[in-house]
């Protein structure tokens, strides 16, 4: 195999086709799985397991295409041409992490909304942004409002708690 | 129409035609944000509101939001939305050349035109296209979610099994829940939270809303010297004579716009493409020429009138921002589809009339506030991302006041970013998610009348057509391949 940045791309486009196809696969036999425990149809041909057996039978077939097409570009070497990217992955995963946080701590730690609005969005902000005191002071002003207007809304004219 | 018109212009249903149009055309402006993310993000709130005025709210952000994306696609060469991309080509050597006001005015009134000749179509074809549709029943529908799907699917960017795989996941997605036709759970392994299903709302928003906000989080902030507009937007006398390029442009974006999965983006290439096509001065294209801009603004925005046709006669996406609005009626009760011109004539007609004003009010805001809408995009976006993000988790749980669907709408975000790094397109997923109970019920239905004979699609010329157009769509790449093949030999042949 040819060694370079055009195969290394390969490489990791194939192993992202794999863990796919095999995540599909998986996911087919839950859809089989959770058929057979429907009842065959009484009152109408198809019945309610018919569908899921379709869609994972179709998911399967697709999913060993998909899976044939990577392990074949893995041995040539060749990537599918994609953009050039700057993205730095890790930013995206510390703004992920922060969502989970803040959902967990609303849902299982029943934080207060505004409080935890209020962290959320500096955490995100400073993550995303430039890491300085005056952009804190930023986000949080910008928590704080946020938080209070949507706390108010839900609150008073929709009538919804949250956190 | 004229009661749809007078309803639309009460207070309260033009109050949120002017927001959703404002709205649209902020959100479009900036790059990474689109029409379809804040059709999303705003779809809780229309929850609360009667449906109307919900509809005018939300047709205003889609008229918006394609037509703000040309903003800085003239000034920055980075277009708002996908659609404005080709708007890039001569919109900013324009501005270059120090013409950025000529530009804006050619790209906003073509623009206007583009919309306003669409609506021709959507209002003098809707009515006459559902009378047509009401002569269908269970197998012609059936065929036709299936002939969309499939459009859909193919016609998707990257490879014809990933978008075929996009839909069939989306389709499954849809399948747990209680079974409507038995009254009994399907796939909810044994989890009572499941036995709702997946909502329609926090699959939309952390589809397309989150895996967004995600990937635009991990993609530096774009910089750009900004040719800013300093005086009028000029238009001319002689512009009338743009007269048959606009109207080319027009009937081209609103016809791609009427077939499923071919985009605004697409509209604009093919008119851009057959105006260089048919110029005298074909070289002059991509250097800052003025009917580049007319020719992909016009379509553009001309495709929006075009898809609305299928969406409100048939109750089929073109795209995905028609699914997030067909999940906007069912929100509100309603099915989109012939019966809405006899059940809920102040809707069909509503959506109808509120896109003729949506385009009328889009022209004033942006001829007027353009210079001020392009300083929007100076704003830091780091707190713009954090705001969106708060409103996700507050409008997911909205709904249904539950954290249940915050943590869908989460889970959904990473399977439409893992889905979009292994290069599966989300459209068809999210469409194939909207379209999956509207399929299972017509071809059970079908079914049932035809006690499970199969054959009888054969007796059947609608339906019968809509599934040889899927069969062709699929095979379609293979006899392009084999023709071209073929083609190729005779050349050799001495």
């Amino acid at each position: 195999m040819k060694k370079g940045p055009a195969a290394r791309q390969a490489v990791r486009q194939s192993m992202a086709d794999l863990v796919l196809a095999g995540l599909i696969i998986l996911g087919a036999i839950l859809l089989f799985v959770g058929a057979a425990e429907l009842p065959p149809p009484r009152w109408e041909p198809l019945g309610s397991a018919a569908l899921p057996r379709i869609l994972g039978a179709l998911l399967i077939v697709f999913a060993a295409i998909i899976a044939t097409s990577a392990a074949l570009r893995w041995r040539r070497g060749s990537a599918v041409e994609t953009p050039p990217s700057e993205a730095d992955p890790r930013r995206g995963v510390l703004v992920f992490g922060a969502l989970v946080l803040y959902v967990a701590a609303l849902d299982f730690g029943r934080a207060p909304f505004v409080p935890a609005t209020v962290i959320f969005v500096a955490a995100v902000g400073l993550s995303i942004g430039q890491r300085n005191w005056r952009n804190a002071a930023l986000f949080t002003a910008l928590g704080l409002g946020l938080a209070l207007a949507i706390s108010t809304i839900l609150e008073r004219f929709l009538y919804i708690s949250i956190g | 129409m004229v009661e749809a018109f007078s309803l639309l212009f009460e207070w309260q249903n033009l109050i949120f035609l002017v927001v959703g149009t404002a709205l649209g055309i902020v959100v479009g402006a900036i790059p990474g944000l689109t029409a379809s993310m804040l059709i999303a993000l705003t779809l809780p709130l229309t929850f609360h509101m009667d449906p109307v005025s919900a509809v005018t709210l939300l047709i205003g952000e889609y008229v918006g939001g394609i037509s703000g994306g040309l903003i800085t696609a003239i000034l920055l060469r980075m277009p708002g939305t996908p659609a404005s991309i080709v708007t890039t080509f001569d919109g900013y050597p324009m501005a270059k050349k120090g013409l950025p006001e000529r530009a804006l005015a050619l790209g906003i009134m073509a623009s206007v035109v583009g919309g306003l000749i669409s609506w021709g179509f959507l209002a003098g074809m809707s009515p006459a296209l559902a009378r047509f549709a009401l002569q269908f029943g269970p197998w012609e529908y059936f065929t036709l979610v299936l002939m969309a799907l499939v459009m859909l699917a193919v016609l998707s960017q990257g490879s014809m099994v990933k978008g075929l795989m996009a839909a069939a996941l989306g389709m499954a997605f849809a399948l747990p829940g209680i079974d409507s036709s038995i009254g009994q759970a399907r796939l909810t392994f044994g989890s009572d939270a499941l036995l709702a299903g997946f909502g329609l709302l926090p699959v939309l928003i952390g589809a397309f809303a989150i895996s967004q906000i995600l990937r635009d989080a991990a993609t530096p902030q774009m910089s750009g010297k900004m040719d800013m507009p300093k005086r009028h937007l000029p238009l001319y006398r002689r512009d009338v004579g743009y007269a048959p390029k606009l109207l080319r442009s027009s009937i081209i974006g609103t016809w791609i716009g009427l077939l499923p999965g071919i985009g605004a983006n697409i509209a604009a290439l093919v008119s851009y493409s057959t105006e260089k096509q048919l110029s005298k001065e074909p070289e002059k294209f991509g250097t800052g020429h003025e009917p580049g801009v007319i020719a992909a603004e016009s379509a553009n925005n001309a495709s929006i009138g075009g898809a609305l046709i299928p969406l409100i006669t048939m109750g089929i996406p073109g795209s995905v921002t028609e699914a997030i609005l067909i999940g906007a009626l069912t929100i509100h009760n309603l099915q989109p589809g012939p019966l809405l011109f006899q059940n809920a004539p102040e809707i069909a007609y509503g959506i109808i009339a509120a896109y003729l004003v949506a385009n009328v009010l889009m022209l004033m805001m942006m001829w007027g506030a353009v210079r001020y809408i392009a300083q929007i995009v100076r704003l830091p976006r780091s707190g713009l991302m954090a705001v969106i993000l708060v409103f996700c988790v507050t409008g997911s749980y909205a709904v249904n006041s539950s954290f249940v669907d915050v943590w869908v709408m989460i889970a959904f975000g990473a399977i439409g970013l893992g889905l979009e790094y292994c290069r599966v397109p989300l459209g068809p997923f999210v469409i194939g998610f909207v379209l999956s109970p509207i399929a299972e019920e017509q071809l059970r239905a079908s079914l049932m009348m035809s006690d499970g004979n199969v054959a009888e699609i054969l007796s059947r010329p609608y339906a019968l057509t809509f599934l040889v157009f899927a069969v062709l769509t699929i095979a379609w790449p293979w006899i392009a391949a084999r023709l071209g093949a073929r083609g190729r030999e005779r050349e050799e042949m001495p």
